[in-house]
């Protein structure tokens, strides 16, 4: 999951697509109406639409098949569970209870995979409590280097024999090496805060201020989301 | 089972939408409670919370299946209820933007795992004043992963009675059977396993920076952070 994390995040900076020069306010709008109109409605028809056009959106993101698939496919399983717990017989409610999840979260792995976690995190703080919207920036900046730790981490238990001991070494081995990464949490929040210090933290972190800057690559947001209203209208009485 | 987050479109409306507002009204909540913490202490939080979205890349193979980590107790322990709260919000937040549990239930989500969180320190406080801090991080874990658990499943079971009942009036209900058949001895696991590596955390920081662990009755302005 986390490394599928740091694919998109690559992809987000690293993409030269017009959705990649698109504002993030623009995508932001676009990806939720598409996951509003998956999750209310009622309209099978309009539901494959949005899907159809949810795929178009990821595949021509230019991320690699296989993570749009990986990120996209999480929610399967869940909505299998469901479907096989409430399954009548029928095809038509265990297609709209796959059909939604899969809608909304293809919507997901295009925003993030075109868009830069500053861009996509400035209009969300804005709205967030300070605390929260701060904390979205520190975590996701904490991320990736405790991803790395955390997979040395393992590699050493590995080769050193952690992952043969008994179940409930192994368990307690884990959690002692979850503990140095906590210590190394704490000392890299110590040193964070003086370089904010050092910088001029103001008490706020505000995050990029291009998030609602438009560009001439929004046209083709907006276009989809024309198409997306138009969809929402023709086809949200068909069955 | 609490960290497998819920995605999109599955639930009812009438489930997740109070639910994303409490989440959002604790929110708020906690975010006014911790006005005067420090900005290391929200670093802290933000290095904690990408601890948490870590510790879940890691698989520990059991047979057949793979468990994630969640870290729900330790993180209530060491952050408190409030900070705690927000940063598995956080993290069901991110998850959400890479399609793990739908943005219409990171309330839901955020509930969930927030639940557990919630109660480890006040089980820790009154644990430790008895026990050796990592008997009462143990302990503090299983009953927040229990808590976490049975939330999931009570929103599960709620969900599948809720669309039985909407498509099936009077009619068949929902493989609740098979569900808890499944659920069960997954959620056991996790409480489980979870308790043990909690119990090497604390053992491992009980050695090394005890003064990262609250103290028996220290209540949240104790939270590791503010140990510095």
């Amino acid at each position: 999951m986390i490394n599928t994390l740091a694919r998109i995040d690559f992809a987000a900076s690293a993409g030269r697509t017009p959705w990649h020069r698109a504002s993030a306010l623009s995508k932001l709008i676009l990806a939720a109406a598409v996951v509003g109109l998956a999750v209310f409605s009622p309209s099978l028809r309009l539901l494959v639409a949005l899907h159809v056009l949810a795929w178009i959106l990821a595949l021509t993101s230019r991320m690699p098949a296989r993570v749009v698939v990986l990120a996209a496919g999480y929610p399967l399983f869940f909505a299998t569970l469901f479907v096989v717990m409430s399954w009548d017989g029928g095809w038509s409610s265990p297609l709209r209870m796959m059909l939604r999840p899969l809608t909304a979260s293809l919507a997901a792995v295009w925003l993030v995979g075109t868009t830069p976690y500053p861009d996509l995190f400035a209009p969300l703080s804005r709205v967030l409590p300070r605390a929260v919207g701060d904390g979205l920036f520190l975590t996701y900046r904490a991320l990736f280097d405790l991803i790395e730790r955390t997979e040395r981490l393992w590699r050493a238990l590995r080769i050193r024999g952690g992952a043969s001991a008994p179940v409930r070494k192994r368990l307690t081995l884990a959690g002692e090496g979850l503990a140095t990464l906590v210590l190394y949490g704490f000392d890299r929040s110590q040193r964070l805060y003086a370089t904010m210090l050092l910088r001029g933290h103001s008490g706020r972190i505000c995050g990029c201020r291009h998030y609602a800057e438009m560009t001439r690559s929004d046209l083709l947001v907006a276009l989809a989301g024309v198409v997306v209203a138009a969809a929402a209208v023709a086809l949200w009485r068909t069955p | 089972m609490s960290h497998l987050h819920v995605p999109d479109g599955v639930l009812p409306v009438a489930l997740w939408a109070p639910g994303l507002a409490l989440a959002l009204i604790l929110l708020v909540l906690s975010a006014r409670s911790l006005r005067r913490a420090t900005a290391q202490h929200m670093a802290y939080r933000g290095a904690l919370g990408a601890l948490v979205l870590a510790a879940m890349a890691v698989q520990i193979p059991f047979g057949p299946l793979e468990y994630h980590l969640t870290l729900v107790g330790p993180v209530g322990v060491l952050l408190g209820p409030a900070a705690g709260y927000q940063v598995v919000f956080v993290a069901s937040a991110m998850l959400a933007f890479v399609g793990h549990g739908g943005f219409t239930v990171i309330g839901l989500n955020g509930l969930v795992l927030g639940a557990g969180v919630a109660l480890a320190r006040p089980v820790y406080e009154w644990l430790a004043r008895s026990r050796r801090p990592p008997a009462a991080m143990a302990a503090a874990t299983a009953a927040g992963q229990a808590v976490s658990g049975a939330l999931w499943l009570t929103i599960v079971v709620i969900a599948l009675g809720a669309r039985a009942g909407v498509e099936h009036p009077g009619g068949p209900p929902g493989r609740l059977g098979l569900l808890l058949g499944l659920a069960a001895p997954m959620w056991l696991i996790g409480v489980v396993v979870e308790t043990v590596v909690a119990f090497g955390i604390a053992r491992f920081l009980g050695r090394v920076r005890p003064d990262l662990l609250p103290r028996a009755g220290a209540g949240e302005r104790d939270a590791a952070g503010g140990a510095a």
